[in-house]
């Protein structure tokens, strides 16, 4: 009876070293990746107290020669010149881009869905989906040629009788040439996620409809759009925080100074400030706020998601 | 009969209309790229006047020719497959080692690891402290800037771990009961199953670092290492600078061109 105890004993201690060897194998398998993310997401993250420092270029982030400043640099920002047109830019350019490049995926899908012709479908898809390879550089290129004033799509502006000009450095064009070309970009493969979500819904579901009568929109509305409702509500989620954050790379590549007074976001201007001209503190302040305002929007808007349709992300 | 026809299929004018849009769609996603190819296939003088809309207008290789001439372009090409390569291979090492750490059942601290990984998918330091590091590190001007920062992703960990997560139990157990240590598991259990979400995440590090150029701006200021998509930037900025002619309005591009050229 005692040798059974202590053979047991020793059976589960056994296991329980076998455990630990396991772990300690499992960790160092993870760790080449747990220390990219630490040293390229982290370190970054930490490096944040610059804003809050007088930060001269080659110092460390703490040590002796490290001048406190406090809150100076967001004072400079949110009391300087360009706060409001900065903000006022990235609020309408990411604005219109919350109302079109989420709505695009989801209706474009909507419509695929009602396509019966396999071929025609596929074909029609996989075309949607190409625009999403190009690159940024080639797409900016396209759009500003297009756009010159003997551009093809000038031409057609002016086909319905708007005026002929060089519509890539009009400040009134800017924020629907931005929107349009991220909506061109994006709504195919934006369509994926949604098409797949559609596929899984219950057939039986459209079968009850139809025997009550609904009518083809009437089955959009009330089996289809409630069927994705989950999957919209986490990616208006996501692009409620990324308000803030509006795609500056694409902004970069199209804009001018001729409309910076419309294209110049938080992103660009860090770029230019601090990249270019070394403002490392002031533009890491910027950054900050944009980035603590996004996470209150995230925040703000999951409470309401979860409130309404009982899904958010956490 | 015909009442119940229409019900299943609804209004034909409808389906044609719906039809209709969906070509619509495939058109305005294709054309343009359709346009640019006939573009570059028209003899120069009809391009310049930009009126070649269905078909190229004679037709003249010309452009072809001189970009096969261009051995900037060529070593930009070869810089961008420098990138490529080691990227794609060491992100799905980094994700699947880091995927199947998580998915072991008796993997301690696995709710610390998870927030490890959800906080920098929500928070970053963002452009400038990071352009510090990548200084502090010494890769500003080295072509690992490309690759260190790039070859791991926490939305890829996740996307191969939900992958990891379809793989029956029943199959690992039986593994382990054979023998099967952790490695062994791993190599003869999850990489075979796991192919398919490899080429997954292959395919999205291709066409990122492909159409990348906005890490190789801030971080290679020599031509030697720039990648393609920069190389194509800066034709495009000098064809923008052409196309406005005398007025300096893109003054301040110019200079980041040059910065970066």
């Amino acid at each position: 009876m005692r040798e059974e105890k202590a053979a047991v004993i020793r059976k589960k201690k056994k296991i329980g070293k076998n455990i630990v060897k396991e772990n300690i194998l499992i960790y160092l398998m993870m760790l080449p990746t747990l220390l990219l993310i630490f040293v390229f997401s982290y370190i970054p993250m930490y490096g944040l107290v610059i804003s809050f420092q007088d930060y001269a270029p080659g110092a460390g982030f703490f040590g002796d020669g490290v001048k406190w400043v406090g809150l100076k640099w967001f004072r400079r920002f949110i009391e300087g010149h360009y706060f409001s047109r900065l903000i006022k830019n990235t609020l309408v350019l990411s604005g219109l881009n919350l109302m079109f490049g989420v709505t695009a995926p989801i209706l474009f899908a909507l419509l695929i869905d009602q396509i019966r012709h396999i071929r025609y479908k596929k074909f029609v898809q996989t075309v949607s989906y190409m625009p999403y390879f190009i690159s940024t550089v080639v797409v900016a290129g396209m759009v500003i040629s297009f756009l010159t004033n003997d551009g093809i799509l000038t031409n057609l502006f002016s086909f319905f009788g708007l005026p002929r000009k060089d519509y890539h450095i009009d400040s009134a064009a800017f924020p629907w040439i931005y929107t349009a070309t991220n909506v061109w970009k994006g709504f195919g493969f934006g369509s994926i996620l949604y098409c797949s979500v559609i596929s899984s819904i219950d057939p039986g579901l459209y079968e009850a409809a139809k025997l009550d009568g609904a009518n083809r929109a009437q089955q959009v509305w009330h089996v289809t759009l409630p069927g994705m409702r989950s999957v919209i509500a986490i990616n208006l989620i996501m692009a409620m925080g990324a308000v803030l954050s509006s795609n500056s790379e694409l902004i970069l590549l199209l804009y001018t100074p001729a409309t910076y007074n419309v294209a110049d976001v938080i992103g660009t201007y860090t770029y230019r400030l601090g990249i270019l001209e070394g403002q490392y503190s002031y533009t890491t302040a910027a950054g900050l706020f944009t980035s603590l305002i996004g996470f209150m929007l995230t925040f703000l808007a999951n409470k309401i998601s979860n409130k309404l349709t009982g899904y958010g992300l956490w | 009969m015909k009442h119940k026809r229409r019900i299943r299929e609804g209004n034909p004018v409808v389906t044609i209309i719906l039809y209709l849009m969906a070509g619509l769609t495939a058109f305005i996603a294709l054309y343009p790229m359709y346009y640019i190819l006939i573009l570059s296939l028209s003899e120069p003088r009809f391009a310049a006047t930009m009126k070649v809309y269905l078909y190229p207008k004679g037709l003249d290789l010309g452009a072809y020719e001189v970009i096969v001439k261009d051995s900037k372009m060529w070593r930009t090409y070869r810089n961008t497959i420098l990138y490529v390569v080691p990227t794609t291979i060491l992100m799905v090492i980094t994700s699947t080692l880091a995927a199947y750490g998580l998915s072991c059942r008796n993997l301690r601290g696995r709710k610390f690891i998870n927030m490890y990984l959800l906080i920098p998918m929500y928070f970053s330091g963002g452009m400038i402290p990071s352009f510090l590091l990548m200084t502090r590190l010494g890769l500003y001007d080295s072509p690992l800037s490309q690759i260190l920062p790039a070859c791991f992703s926490i939305w890829n960990i996740i996307l191969v771990r939900s992958y990891f997560r379809t793989i029956p139990d029943a199959l690992v157990d039986a593994a382990r009961i054979d023998g099967a240590g952790i490695v062994q598991t791993l190599r003869n259990i999850y990489v075979p199953l796991g192919k398919p979400i490899f080429a997954v995440i292959a395919v999205y590090t291709i066409v990122g670092i492909w159409n990348s150029w906005f890490g190789a701006m801030l971080y290679l200021p020599h031509q030697e290492w720039q990648p393609l998509q920069l190389y194509l930037r800066r034709l495009l900025i000098e064809a923008q600078a052409t196309i406005n002619g005398g007025d300096d309005q893109l003054g301040g591009r110019r200079t980041d061109a040059s910065r970066s050229g």
